[in-house]
């Protein structure tokens, strides 16, 4: 198994519209329920929620890592975002923030334990700044998929 | 010097990864070797040996959950909630190791 099994280009949009946080979780979230991954996107912002009360989700950089732990989940993924524009958000630097991943996991605990794992080991790449500087100049999705799988 | 650690959050999703990779770049930059085992909801990855903590000069624990130290005994241990890693690595390496050479 590789990263590669987890991406998708149909859940990666380097075009996000929104300017609020619910509205980009929305619109991630709205991906992720075209695609197949959520069952009910109400329930899964919903579930987000859940885990933004318990801290923040801003990582500094730029960067915001929301994580919906839902029952909607149908499958374990990450919906990666980009906007032009910088979103408000709660953040360890006090920065708004433009790339988002959005991680949706299963509230099984027992489910698709290696996909959880493939998640934690893209967990860890959004850590090295190198490569966040190489997602804030991706031009296409695929190219989103290439660098996070070199 | 040999820096070995644990990071573990709350969701144990994305934070404790991400910062495990923080401590590790920013460690390795200035020059140190390091190890960091993660806790997460998949449970210990890259879990830290005896010896490797019997070698190490310092140990940090980044979490907002309740870790387990009692292999730690002994040594120096730097316990600090996940937030202050994910803001600033270099300088949570740069204090150990002004307060190592003190």
């Amino acid at each position: 198994m590789d990263l590669s099994e987890i991406l998708s280009e149909d859940i990666i949009d380097l075009d996000l519209k929104g300017t609020t946080k619910d509205e980009i979780l929305r619109e991630l979230s709205g991906h992720l329920f075209e695609a197949g991954y959520i069952s009910d996107i109400e329930q899964f912002v919903r579930d987000i929620y859940v885990r933004e009360a318990a801290g923040i989700t801003g990582a500094g950089n730029h960067i915001a890592i929301p994580h919906g732990k839902s029952a909607v989940v149908k499958k374990i993924t990450i919906a990666i975002g980009r906007s032009e524009h910088l979103v408000a958000w709660e953040s360890y630097d006090d920065e708004p923030v433009n790339l988002f991943f959005l991680f949706c996991v299963s509230d099984d605990e027992g489910f698709a334990q290696n996909h959880m794992r493939l998640l934690a080991e893209l967990a860890g790449k959004i850590g090295k700044d190198s490569l966040v500087a190489a997602l804030q100049g991706a031009r296409t999705p695929s190219e989103v998929i290439s660098i996070l799988t070199a | 010097m040999k820096i070995v650690g644990v990071t573990a959050c709350t969701a144990g999703i994305a934070h404790t990864y991400i910062v495990a990779q923080k401590i590790k770049d920013a460690a390795e930059a200035a020059g140190h070797a390091c190890k960091i085992e993660t806790q997460g909801t998949i449970g210990a990855d890259n879990v830290l040996t005896g010896e490797e903590i019997a070698a190490a000069d310092v140990v940090i624990i980044a979490h907002d959950i309740a870790v387990d130290t009692a292999r730690f005994t002994g040594k120096k241990v730097v316990d600090i909630p996940i937030s202050v890693a994910m803001k600033n690595p270099k300088s949570l390496i740069a204090t150990i190791e002004k307060k190592l050479t003190q």
